[in-house]
């Protein structure tokens, strides 16, 4: 049987349901990641915040973005935070507070910004269409590998850095027991 | 020999004589008094032949007297000061009885401060004493004057303390530079005054321009002279600037004897005599001279009765004689009162060396009830003291009568008759009181400790020959001077520095043997011998035919005869409690308002500026804690600032 | 609301608050980056958002989104190696306790 165009009894679309639960899914794992003790679980947190991300990109018609949200970030960002926290426990006991002694008037600041953004948003015309447009595969190929080439390559360079940065930076060299660092 | 180099002789050999005993006298020991005495005897000399060259009129002295420039000191445009010596009759008056008493002095102290250890530095000290007061009476310029009215008020405290290390002398020399302070302060106001009115600070030129016709001061010349004679308060120790005088006797006798009784304490009866037209021109204020004066002069004729020190006894005495010399001349008698500074300054100089003899021979005791009975162990010092009692009495034919009489009759003459009915009780007074001193110490009976007794003996001929010396001024300078009676020597002598004051004031010179003067002479004889006959009455006489024992119990009877006596007698031991309101006025309440004025400086002023450091560093304190290092605190601060400026963006945007 | 410009920048708005919330507020030090994450995701949907709704950017977002990932990928292991040699010296992870320029 088809699918029908709304919800039933509901009367919503499909797309704002899937919007709805992405939304929430995405900030409520997003709570979880900034408020949680155990390190391992906000990381975990982190993933599905990700997940849904990428369920958001598709909705506003960028797969491949998706697929790139999913791969990268859950794929190999994450990862990286994982082993990360890995090698960064501390064998001491577990740490009393989460917070900083800051944590009150960081809170009250990012209220505050939510509501600014809010605020800004709602005031400006965007000249917004409605309904999300589409992008198709193809074309952003060749937007990317005619128009962007250089950010490409300048970009592909960068992660290059970056590893080579990373690997000098977190290395154990052999001589640290002899000179101070 | 130029007159110039013998002028400036006179101050410059004691000068030198203080140089050169400050610089090795303590090498010299005992030998510490060649140097001093032979400076002062020789300037003594020269001012001899000076004094004889001004008196006898001889060139280039003349009639006015002789001006001499020695230094440029403050050339400064329009204020120029010369530091020079203006020697003229009255001038000579007083080189004659500073440079003798003060060379009698010097040679006296040999005998009386031989046994001191600061043997060096008191001759030292007083031969930088009689620099000063030489310099003070030769100067011939106001502020020339003030350095060295300063001067010897300087060296009379370092002499008042000389023995430092007794605490009441070191109180009594701080008490007596203050209160001369106090004077001094007067004394410059008012020499500002005549240098803002006459544009001068020359003694003779300003005096010409304040007085002469057509001169409009800017100052009055009452007020100038007022302000001088301030000075002359502080320095002679008149009311209320007297309670100086008596503490001064902390220090050894012969520095009472030459400062405080026969030159520094005069310098401020030559400072008016000096400035004679500026008072001459301004009669209230002579008035007000003539009041001071005399009340100062009962007022310490009446401390006098019940004093025990012997030579506080003299100190009061001296404070009564000054008054008379102040109230002579607050009625215009500038030269009797010349006249009555010379005598008593030769019998006041020998009174108190005759009490540091007494002093001397009974071992250091100068509380006369612990005396008595003296006179024959020590004659040359009895018949000296004997001699001085007489002449400041006023018995004639001693200096005293003649200069007493001649102040007392200017007064009565001159219409200041309450002046001469205080002047005569007071001469009562100070018979009495000399005559009780007389008998206490040298009549009755000895009421000291046997060991004393045992060991009295006359002081050396070092100490005795300078009294005899004194007494014999003593007993003949009125005759040389006094005479004849009505236009006597000294007043000729005197006449060109006065006479202009005395012909502005109206008074003639007259006077009538067998009329007002004769009975004024015998009234105060008469007064003069009552007084001395109670005296006898009550403290025992033993001279001549006169044979008396002394009357204690009567002494106990009379004072506490009624309420009104006990009363006076209890005033005149408390020194009618001025040194009680002194202290009163200036150490309680002015202790509280110097009190009040630290606690304001400390807490208002002070806290004022350490709590603009404190807040400055505590503020800084606190905004050092914004630096924790720790890059959040940052980024929130960083967080704040965006939504600040996002905010603000956003009102002016919606505006 | 799924067809809304507003909703989608309204929540990257949200987003990017937690993530700031985050960041200043806790004591680890991977904690920060996981934060720091979160916020640059949320600029990336905000910019996929605009793409979405603006016809003239519509290929374009997506790219300008790709470098994001691509860049803030690079910024992850950059900073991740810091904190690993940071931790090898000091033995803790948690910020407060880098306090070497403190006054």
């Amino acid at each position: 049987m088809p699918i029908p165009d709304s919800v039933p009894i509901l009367g919503i679309g499909w797309n704002d349901v899937l919007f709805i639960v992405f939304a929430g899914t995405m900030l409520g794992a997003g709570l979880l990641v900034v408020t949680m003790r155990d390190i391992i679980r906000c990381g975990l947190a982190m993933i599905v915040c990700f997940g849904a991300l990428a369920g958001l990109y598709v909705l506003l018609g960028a797969p491949l973005v998706a697929a790139a949200q999913v791969l990268i970030y859950i794929g190999a960002i994450s990862v990286l935070i994982l082993f990360a926290i890995m090698l960064t426990q501390s064998k001491s006991a577990p740490v009393r507070l989460v917070f900083q002694t800051q944590a009150v008037p960081a809170a009250i600041a990012s209220i505050v910004l939510a509501i600014v953004i809010a605020l800004a948003v709602g005031a400006t015309d965007w000249g917004a269409v409605v309904g999300p447009l589409h992008t198709a595969t193809d074309d952003l190929a060749r937007l990317l590998f005619d128009d962007y080439v250089l950010p490409f390559e300048v970009v592909s360079v960068l992660l290059l850095a970056a590893v080579v940065g990373g690997v000098f930076l977190a290395k154990r060299d052999g001589h640290s027991e002899d000179e101070a660092v | 020999m130029n007159v110039d180099v013998l002028i400036a002789l006179i101050p410059a050999l004691p000068i030198a004589g203080f140089a050169i005993t400050a610089a090795i006298g303590r090498r010299l020991g005992k030998q510490a008094h060649w140097i001093p005495v032979g400076a002062v005897v020789a300037a003594w000399a020269v001012a001899m032949v000076v004094v004889f060259l001004t008196l006898t009129h001889a060139e280039p002295f003349g009639e006015t007297g002789y001006d001499l420039t020695i230094w440029r000191w403050i050339p400064a445009g329009g204020f120029q000061v010369d530091v020079g010596f203006h020697v003229d009759a009255l001038t000579a008056c007083l080189l004659i009885v500073v440079t003798t008493i003060g060379m009698l002095v010097h040679v006296y102290s040999i005998g009386y401060m031989a046994h001191d250890e600061g043997y060096w530095r008191f001759f030292a000290y007083l031969n930088l004493f009689m620099f000063s007061m030489l310099l003070l009476v030769l100067a011939d310029s106001w502020l020339v004057v003030f350095v060295a009215w300063e001067l010897v008020g300087l060296c009379s405290y370092l002499l008042i303390g000389f023995w430092y290390r007794r605490r009441s002398a070191a109180l009594a020399a701080k008490k007596a530079f203050l209160v001369n302070r106090v004077g001094d302060v007067g004394f410059a106001l008012g020499i500002m005054a005549i240098f803002l009115s006459t544009g001068t600070l020359g003694i003779q030129d300003s005096l010409a321009s304040l007085v002469g016709p057509g001169a409009t001061p800017v100052v009055p010349i009452g007020v100038i002279a007022f302000l001088v004679f301030c000075g002359a308060v502080g320095k002679s120790a008149q009311f209320p600037l007297h309670v100086w005088l008596p503490d001064a006797m902390e220090g050894p006798t012969p520095v009472s004897a030459l400062i405080h009784a026969a030159t520094m304490v005069n310098a401020g009866v030559y400072l008016v005599a000096r400035a004679n037209p500026l008072f001459a021109a301004a009669p209230q204020v002579m008035v007000i001279v003539a009041a001071i004066g005399i009340f100062t002069a009962i007022l310490a004729a009446s401390i006098a009765f019940t004093q025990t020190d012997i030579k506080r006894v003299l100190a009061y005495s001296t404070l009564s004689q000054l008054g008379y010399m102040f109230a002579a001349l607050g009625v215009g008698a500038f030269s009797a009162a010349i006249f009555h500074l010379m005598a008593h300054g030769f019998f006041k100089g020998l009174l108190f060396l005759d009490s540091g003899s007494v002093i001397h021979a009974v071992h250091e005791e100068q509380d006369m009830r612990r005396m008595g009975g003296l006179g024959p162990r020590i004659p040359w010092t009895y018949g000296t003291m004997l001699v001085g009692a007489f002449a400041i009495s006023g018995i004639p034919p001693l200096a005293g009568f003649f200069s007493k009489d001649e102040i007392l009759g200017e007064a009565f003459k001159s219409g200041f008759v309450w002046v001469w009915a205080i002047g005569a009780l007071v001469a009562l007074m100070t018979a009495f009181y000399m005559f009780r001193l007389m008998g206490l110490t040298f009549w009755g009976s000895f009421r000291g400790p046997k060991e004393v007794w045992d060991r009295i003996h006359e002081s050396p001929w070092v100490m005795v020959v300078p009294l005899v010396l004194l007494a014999i001024p003593s007993a003949l300078l009125g005759l040389v001077l006094g005479l004849p009676f009505g236009d006597s020597t000294l007043t000729q002598w005197l006449a060109p520095v006065f006479e202009a004051s005395e012909s502005t004031l109206g008074h003639e010179a007259s006077f009538d043997l067998v009329g007002v003067d004769g009975v004024l002479i015998l009234v105060s004889v008469t007064l003069a011998a009552i007084g001395i006959a109670v005296a006898w009455r009550l403290f025992g006489v033993r001279w001549l035919a006169f044979r008396r024992d002394p009357d204690p119990v009567r002494v106990e009877a009379i004072t506490a005869s009624s309420p009104a006596t006990r009363f006076l007698y209890r005033a005149s031991l408390n020194k009618w409690w001025f040194d009680d309101l002194n202290h009163l006025i200036f150490i309680e309440l002015g202790g509280r308002l110097a009190n009040a004025a630290w606690w304001f400086d400390r807490v208002v002023v002070d806290g004022t500026v350490n709590g603009l450091g404190t807040t400055v560093s505590s503020i800084g304190g606190g905004l050092r804690r914004v630096q924790t290092g720790r890059v959040q605190n940052y980024a929130l601060g960083i967080a704040i600032g965006l939504l600040v400026m996002a905010g603000s963006f956003l009102y002016i945007a919606g505006r | 609301m799924s067809g809304s410009l507003d909703a989608y920048l309204i929540l990257s708005g949200l987003l990017f608050s937690i993530g700031t919330f985050g960041f200043l507020a806790r004591r680890n030090a991977i904690s920060m980056l996981m934060s720091i994450e979160l916020m640059l995701n949320s600029v990336n949907l905000a910019i996929v958002a605009f793409g979405a709704f603006t016809p003239a950017l519509q290929g374009v977002a997506s790219v300008i989104a790709l470098m994001v990932i691509a860049v803030a990928a690079a910024e992850a292991t950059v900073g991740l190696s810091i904190v690993i040699a940071i931790f090898r010296n000091r033995r803790t992870p948690l910020v407060d306790e880098y306090d070497s320029l403190r006054q």
